[in-house]
């Protein structure tokens, strides 16, 4: 009871919170993104559904059409930067990792400050917004087991027990050598479990694919009775099929996606606009829908039941941009 | 007195005999002019398709950062290709390709010759459907052989041990052979589709003389019709050879779980998964390949160098038709046996896996037609279909035009920069498609804004023209390479002009390559993901990015949807083509 009456008091402060810390001149924003006729978003969606409902909705509420360019992560930032620097300034927003961005920062002039959002006063720990961008959503990954291959005595419940030696051999994994999934959870999970998890996890002979809806497939077959990082998000749609996404104790590592504005933004109002949107209670429930937990606060709470735990999930990470070198070389090292 | 085959290639493109001295030279003058403004315009025209986005590859591969942001010209990209890890994945590269092309061929000049030379029953219909996986997308065809012969529960695996009743696995794909095999389900109807028609074009009369000084039909397939297939046979040999070290998906699916590298997932890796992105290695890599290739095609031009390989003459012919007797139920056999391992397991996996809610789960209740329905009733796969289709037609018909005049620049003339022709034509092919992908990026992107080509649907055109040409080329200079110069010299001395000459014989007995081709480059376009997903804009999506979204988003089941409607088009192209194929021959 108590608890409900704090999720409930949580999320009316959300709810008003924004009226309240709204820049005074919001309404002209918004006047002034339907002016701009339509805004042009750079994401690395990949059309999926969650993120097309979001634009959807943003379409009804405000009546300014979308463009999305959908692009891989690599092919995001190379496009971003071949246009700029030819002097084409075409898209306002970009959806990307954080270290992407970072990146980008480092390579370059690519994106502009951040204006002031008023939904970003909602952002809850750990996520917060720097002078360049603002937390969109995460994608938290865990350990998927066959239902019928794993009994439920046997069924992992930390990170470690993936070294557990009646496993060597029969885990699938996503290659943790290049960047990817597989790489962000080698590097995050060295600094949460220590440097000897990874060792012994290598010892344990897992199997490196490169294809990880696939992978999740294969495991539901029965090729593999262990699939790892399995990104919760990506389960959501394998309901039907023998398997489950099981979160450690320890925690889930995430890859983080950031919203920023690009440089020259033709449609600057509209971009603002969206990343509102984005950061709104609507458009975060639709991610935790989606097993993504939310990156602002009084959201998690009144996602689906089918949802809660993985939108309430324990994150562990990010990965660091800096450390990346050194976290490649060392997979790379230990699975020569 | 004799005149060989180089001499009389000297004279085409010259006047009719019988005109006067001042026509004569009047209509020289006017060829010349003609001529140099042919010439200067398709020199032009694949400079740009071809050598302009090659350059600025080139500056990536010698420049420490890309085009657009400071950096130091230098050879770093270089070095790096003389480690010994790059070193091993290229000679594990061309050790895989080499396996996979070398058998392919076989297979594919068998097929070839039991199908076009044979009385082998239903040979039309298996014509068409024995090229079939060539179509599909290599990704779809990776799921259902993983899901046909991995070890663990591998339907093939699980056929044996229930037959033998040992636990022993006899297939693993995710291994060499695998990839092997994988890449031979495109090599083997890719070669076919390049040759099967050189095969119907020859003179059986050749092969009859041989016959007639007694030697027997093995030595006479060997010495007789090999040898005057040689230019069609080494060029898709060569073609086929070039896919096989540019080959990415095959050795990504059945490789990276065994541990095998090659050159593509090394250039993979450095674009889309390093941080920073190396073009510079891959960039560089990419050109030590592609002058790796290019002696190949040095050594084949050498090999054919001066070499007659005519079989279409002015005399007529009906194309020869061996008939085997008994031994046609055993050329069947082994077209069914063929058609059933590559066409029928995989592609029934995908066709089963369809109408059930996910792969591999056959159980009542799962069908379903969701799927279709999905497709179907989706604006973006309809925008994409529509996008490609007119890509595909119109992109496939400019390609062989442009590659059709380029062969027969350099097959059928000794004009003056032919040779720059047709090696300008050769560079697209030479280049990975990954790598290449980012060369138009850099190149559209980077022209003048009045320029309107980047961020519109031009930008792809222009991609898959040049992408096309390549094969193109081939494809025509095979056919021109056949026909007798006297069926030229004949129509010109007889006062046809030189575009009805080409018209009424060079195109009209050149035509069912031309067809093959533009099916090939139509195909080629649908597929094509490396330049549509880097140059596409929004309103210009195509299927393959479509395709794209689809797997990346979880729906195999809809990519396979999509990629049986594009069978069901082959299906109907090549229905179409063979039929019109066999109308025109009998007519002939």
């Amino acid at each position: 009871m108590v608890k409900t009456l704090r999720t409930l008091l949580v999320a009316c402060l959300a709810g008003f919170a924004v009226p309240a810390q709204a820049d005074d001149n919001w309404d002209a924003v918004v006047a002034a993104a339907k002016k701009e006729g339509k805004i042009v978003v750079y994401d690395m969606a990949l059309g999926a559904p969650y993120f097309v409902a979001v634009l959807k909705s943003f379409e009804a509420k405000y009546g300014i059409p979308v463009e999305s360019l959908d692009l891989r992560a690599s092919e995001l930032a190379e496009r971003i930067r071949t246009e700029q620097s030819a002097g084409r300034f075409l898209g306002d927003v970009e959806i990307i990792t954080t270290t992407m961005i970072e990146e980008q920062r480092q390579n370059g002039d690519f994106i502009e400050k951040l204006p002031p959002i008023p939904n970003a006063a909602n952002l809850r720990p750990p996520f917060r917004a720097d002078e360049f961008s603002v937390p969109a959503f995460v994608q938290p990954m865990g350990i998927l087991i066959n239902t019928r291959l794993v009994k439920d005595e046997d069924v992992p419940t930390s990170w470690a027990d993936l070294n557990n030696p009646k496993w060597k051999g029969k885990i699938l994994s996503d290659d943790v050598r290049p960047l990817g999934s597989g790489n962000t959870m080698f590097a995050i999970l060295q600094h949460q479990m220590g440097g000897d998890f990874n060792e012994k996890l290598a010892e344990q002979k897992p199997v490196f694919s490169r294809d990880m809806r696939n992978d999740a497939r294969r495991v539901a077959r029965g090729e593999y009775p262990i699939y790892v990082p399995q990104i919760f998000a990506f389960t959501s749609d394998l309901k039907g099929l023998p398997v489950k996404v099981v979160i450690p104790k320890e925690g889930a590592p995430y890859a983080e996606m950031d919203l920023a504005v690009l440089k020259n933004s033709p449609h600057p109002n509209a971009g603002r606009l969206f990343i509102q949107h984005f950061l709104s209670m609507e458009s975060q429930l639709i991610y935790a829908n989606a097993w993504m937990p939310p990156v602002v606060a009084g959201v998690a709470e009144r996602a689906n039941p089918d949802a809660q735990a993985f939108a309430n999930a324990k994150l562990i990470g990010p990965a660091k941009l800096a450390e990346r070198p050194s976290m490649m070389s060392l997979a790379k090292k230990l699975y020569p | 007195m004799t005149v060989s085959a180089d001499d009389r290639v000297v004279n085409v493109g010259r006047a009719p005999p019988m005109a006067g001295w001042t026509a004569k030279l009047r209509f020289f003058q006017g060829i010349s002019a003609g001529r140099m403004a042919a010439v200067a315009f398709i020199i032009l025209l694949l400079a740009f398709l071809t050598v302009y986005p090659l350059s600025m590859l080139l500056y990536g591969s010698l420049h420490s950062t890309p085009p657009g942001m400071a950096g130091a010209f230098n050879l770093d990209g270089y070095r790096d290709v003389l480690t010994r890890q790059s070193l091993l994945s290229l000679l594990n590269t061309v050790g895989i390709s080499l396996a996979k092309t070398i058998p392919s061929l076989v297979l594919a000049v068998l097929l070839a010759w039991i199908l076009a030379r044979t009385d082998t029953p239903f040979r039309g219909a298996l014509e068409v459907l024995i090229t079939l996986p060539f179509f599909v997308p290599p990704i779809l065809t990776a799921m259902a052989w993983g899901m046909l012969g991995n070890p663990q529960v591998g339907l093939l695996n699980q056929l044996y041990q229930w037959v033998t009743g040992s636990s022993v696995a006899p297939i693993n794909v995710y291994s060499y052979g695998g990839v092997v095999w994988h890449m031979m389900q495109y090599s083997v109807p890719f070669l076919f589709l390049l040759i099967v028609d050189a095969f119907r074009a020859m003179d059986p009369s050749l092969e009859e003389a041989a016959r007639m000084c007694g030697a027997s039909r093995w030595r006479t397939f060997r010495t007789v019709t090999l040898q005057l297939m040689l230019p069609a046979l080494t060029g898709a040999a060569i073609l086929s050879f070039i896919r096989g070290i540019e080959n990415f998906e095959s050795p990504l699916f059945f490789g990276s779980p065994a541990g095998i590298r090659v050159i593509t997932t090394d250039i993979y890796d450095a674009i889309n998964q390093s941080s920073p992105p190396r073009y510079q290695y891959a960039t560089s890599v990419s050109f030590v390949i592609m002058a790796l290739l290019f002696l190949i095609v040095l050594l084949q031009w050498k090999v054919l160098k001066g070499r007659s390989f005519t079989t279409v003459s002015g005399k007529g012919y009906s194309p020869g038709i061996i008939k085997l007797g008994a031994w046609r139920w055993a050329t069947f056999a082994f077209c069914i046996l063929f058609f059933v391992v590559t066409v029928v397991l995989p592609v029934g996996q995908l066709l089963i896996g369809s109408f059930f809610k996910f792969f591999g789960f056959y159980e009542w209740d799962m069908l379903t037609l969701e799927h279709y329905q999905a497709v179907f009733g989706s604006s973006e796969f309809w925008r994409g279909f529509g996008n490609t289709m007119l890509l595909g037609l119109v992109g496939a018909s400019l390609t062989m035009v442009l590659g059709g005049a380029v062969a027969y620049i350099s097959v059928r003339t000794r004009w003056r920069g032919r040779l720059l022709i047709d090696a300008m034509a050769w560079l697209p092919w030479m280049m990975p498609g990954i790598v290449l992908g980012v060369g138009f990026l850099w190149g559209f992107a980077l022209l003048p804004h009045a320029i309107p080509i980047y961020g519109t649907i031009w930008a792809l055109l222009l991609a898959y023209i040049s992408l096309g040409t390549p094969l193109s080329v081939r494809v025509m200079s095979s056919a021109y390479g056949q026909l007798s110069y006297d069926l030229e010299e004949c129509s010109r001395v007889h006062g046809a002009s030189w575009l009805q000459t080409m018209w009424r014989i060079m195109i009209a007995l050149a035509w069912p390559s031309f067809a093959v081709g533009w099916v090939l480059i139509f195909f080629g376009i649908m597929r094509e993901l490396s330049a549509s997903v880097l140059l596409y804009s929004v309103g210009s999506e195509v299927l393959s990015v479509v395709l794209l979204k689809l797997w990346a988003n979880g729906n195999a089941e809809q990519v396979s949807v999509v990629g049986l409607i594009m069978m069901v088009m082959v299906v109907l192209f090549r229905w179409v083509q063979l039929s019109v194929i066999k109308k025109r021959i009998s007519t002939l």
